[in-house]
């Protein structure tokens, strides 16, 4: 077990000559979903999904545009049901509880499965205030422990040496791959269990967007950590486990090296060779 | 021959060129400085209002120098005039109108924007436009004939009976004897008169609830979709999405809307006039009658003369200068928020 972990953490690990023993099914799981279905009023946006999120590992989900990617990773934390219209059946179990069963409180489940969104959204507030106020929600903090944490969720980030002097100010001042790390200050600052990243880069340069996987690649000895991403690469790059979703199904799923060498569908082996999507 | 194309050929391409370049800069300009005018006529008639007002006014701020301001006269018989009473009066309306419109208007943008279903969006949405179509006279005509005998008859007695130093029902509340002054805000002479300062108040908080509750539901739907998403992700409930992150990303709009909305009652005519009452007692009453500007110039000027129409010319211009207070007032508070927010 120990001897695994060392392996699966290291970058690039699939390459590695025991790579291929190495069975991440033995990782118990973080999350486990079972014949989950979602609609959009009468579209039927995801059949039937049953996957198994491992612990403290990077889950990449990929897939061509519209193949629900996106859908599944907004039904973890159940923000799609701030819309009307929008159903989901089948379960998801978190630490032994079906987040999707309407007693389950939307707040504790926010504060144990954290999001980070496309696009950089920090609120039109400071950058100190970004980072405490969701803090604010589920904990009753005195100053001191409230800039301790903001510290520790800034430098968790790897954002803190930029901006520890500039906390008071407007954290719309920032640079977008600054805004988007401030981002995933915010979500780790509530000590969630399981981060969400939906797309986190496709609005960020090259460099910024190495520094957000270099960032993914830290986190995961704390986090549980799922990344939806439309770019290749960065799947086989920063992920441990890699899912192909297409048209609302759940193709393929099984470990990164395995899906980016020898995958076992033909669907799945087109879309990463490029020859859809 | 084909050597004259070789040579020629480039020369007039670059004469065309030079032309057509002299031809977009000339329409630039041209274009420019008709945008210019279109602006230029906003400013002048502005400033050519304001400025006739005052002219045709200066007899009376020269019969009564800076008292004018001050004295609480209008005596059309003596030729006695202040604007007191009409300035206060036009304040005073405008101010209740935004204390019922503002709140109003806050639950119904939010409520259309993050709260109701598809399908009762439109229909609301409609109703309110429809609401701000009504021409005012009409307002004023309710509230005359339906409104005021209704404030007279069940708002009026319940705010005297709580609030005033001679309550119809004989018994002093106990706001009245333990808080000093209130008692002079809930007074009346005709306690069985609807019209007043309360009344056109309210009347005016209708005719501007849906012109701030347009303003806002529209600002309100250019908060973007992510970033609600974001505040909810961390655990926020609807209200303190709305409270932390919808109205300060758009608080400059939302005052906007507000002011736009006060401006409208400052101006407000005919609905005041019917309600109003139209007199011209200096009392701090909002159970009172009383009178705005625009009110009394809509019912003196017809018959007006001499001094009093400059008189009236006068408060006119008052007007102007009340509604450019305000809006600096406004300035000044947008301000002071975008200093404090570290921006």
């Amino acid at each position: 077990m120990t001897n695994m972990n060392e392996v699966a953490s290291k970058p690039g690990f699939g390459t590695s000559a025991h790579g291929s023993d190495v069975d991440l099914g033995q990782v118990p799981a973080k999350m486990t979903v079972r014949d989950l279905n979602f609609h959009y009023g009468e579209f039927h946006a995801l059949k039937s999904i049953a996957m198994d999120v491992p612990e403290k590992k990077v889950t990449a989900i990929i897939g061509p545009s519209g193949c629900g990617k996106s859908t599944l990773l907004r039904i973890f934390n159940r923000i799609y049901a701030i819309y009307p219209n929008l159903r989901a059946s089948g379960e998801i179990v978190l630490d032994g509880e079906n987040i999707l069963d309407p007693k389950y409180s939307l707040n504790r489940l926010r504060s144990k499965v954290g999001m980070v969104f496309q696009k950089p959204v920090p609120f039109p507030m400071t950058i100190f205030e970004n980072v405490a106020y969701g803090i604010r929600h589920h904990e009753k903090l005195n100053r001191t422990d409230m800039e301790g944490r903001v510290e520790q969720a800034l430098r968790g980030a790897a954002l803190w040496d930029e901006v520890k002097d500039k906390l008071k100010q407007s954290a719309l001042g920032l640079s977008g791959g600054q805004q988007q790390r401030l981002c995933i200050a915010r979500g780790i600052a509530l000590k969630p269990e399981v981060l969400l990243l939906d797309e986190p880069t496709s609005a960020l340069d090259p460099i910024a967007t190495s520094r957000i996987e270099q960032l993914v690649e830290e986190l995961k000895s704390q986090f549980t950590i799922v990344i939806v991403t439309h770019n290749m690469q960065q799947a086989a790059r920063c992920s441990d486990m890699t899912a192909f979703m297409y048209m609302g199904e759940l193709i393929e799923f099984d470990r990164t090296e395995k899906i980016f060498t020898k995958p076992n569908k033909k669907q799945t082996e087109d879309y990463i060779t490029g020859r859809f999507g | 021959m084909h050597a004259t194309v070789s040579s020629n050929a480039p020369t007039t391409a670059r004469a065309e060129e030079a032309a057509r370049n002299a031809r977009d800069t000339r329409n630039d300009r041209l274009f420019g400085g008709l945008l210019k005018t279109c602006a230029l006529i906003v400013l002048v008639s502005l400033v050519g209002a304001a400025a006739s007002t005052l002219w045709l006014g200066r007899d009376a701020f020269a019969t009564f120098g800076w008292g004018f301001l001050t004295s609480s006269a209008w005596d059309p018989t003596n030729n006695q005039y202040g604007a007191l009473v009409p300035v206060m009066g036009t304040v005073t309306t405008a101010l209740i109108a935004l204390i019922f419109a503002v709140p109003v208007s806050f639950g119904i943008a939010l409520f259309l924007t993050e709260i109701a279903p598809n399908w009762l969006r439109g229909p609301v949405s409609s109703a309110i436009e429809l609401l701000a179509g009504i021409p005012s006279i009409i307002y004023g005509m309710w509230g005359l004939f339906i409104f005021a005998p209704f404030v007279a008859t069940y708002i009026k007695p319940w705010l005297m009976n709580n609030l005033s130093a001679d309550p119809p029902d004989g018994k002093i509340s106990w706001l009245v004897q333990h808080v000093p002054f209130i008692a002079k805000f809930f007074s009346s002479e005709y306690p069985f008169f609807g019209a007043g300062v309360l009344t056109a108040g309210l009347v005016l908080a209708i005719m501007i609830i849906p012109f701030i509750s347009s303003v806002m539901r529209e600002v309100f739907q250019t908060v973007p979709t992510r970033l609600k998403e974001s505040a909810y992700a961390l655990g926020s409930s609807t209200w303190e999405v709305v409270w932390d992150i919808v109205v300060p990303y758009t608080r400059t709009a939302v005052i906007g809307g507000i002011f736009l909305g006060l401006g409208r009652a400052l101006g407000e005519t005919m609905a005041v006039a019917f309600v109003l009452g139209n007199t011209f007692k200096f009392t701090p009453s909002i159970l009172e009658t009383g009178s705005s500007i625009a009110s009394t110039i809509a019912n003196q000027f017809g018959e007006a003369e001499g001094l009093q129409k400059s008189a009236l010319m006068a408060i006119a211009f008052l007007l102007f200068v009340v509604t450019f207070i305000v809006l600096t007032i406004a300035r000044l508070m947008l301000r002071r928020l975008a200093s404090k927010e570290g921006s």
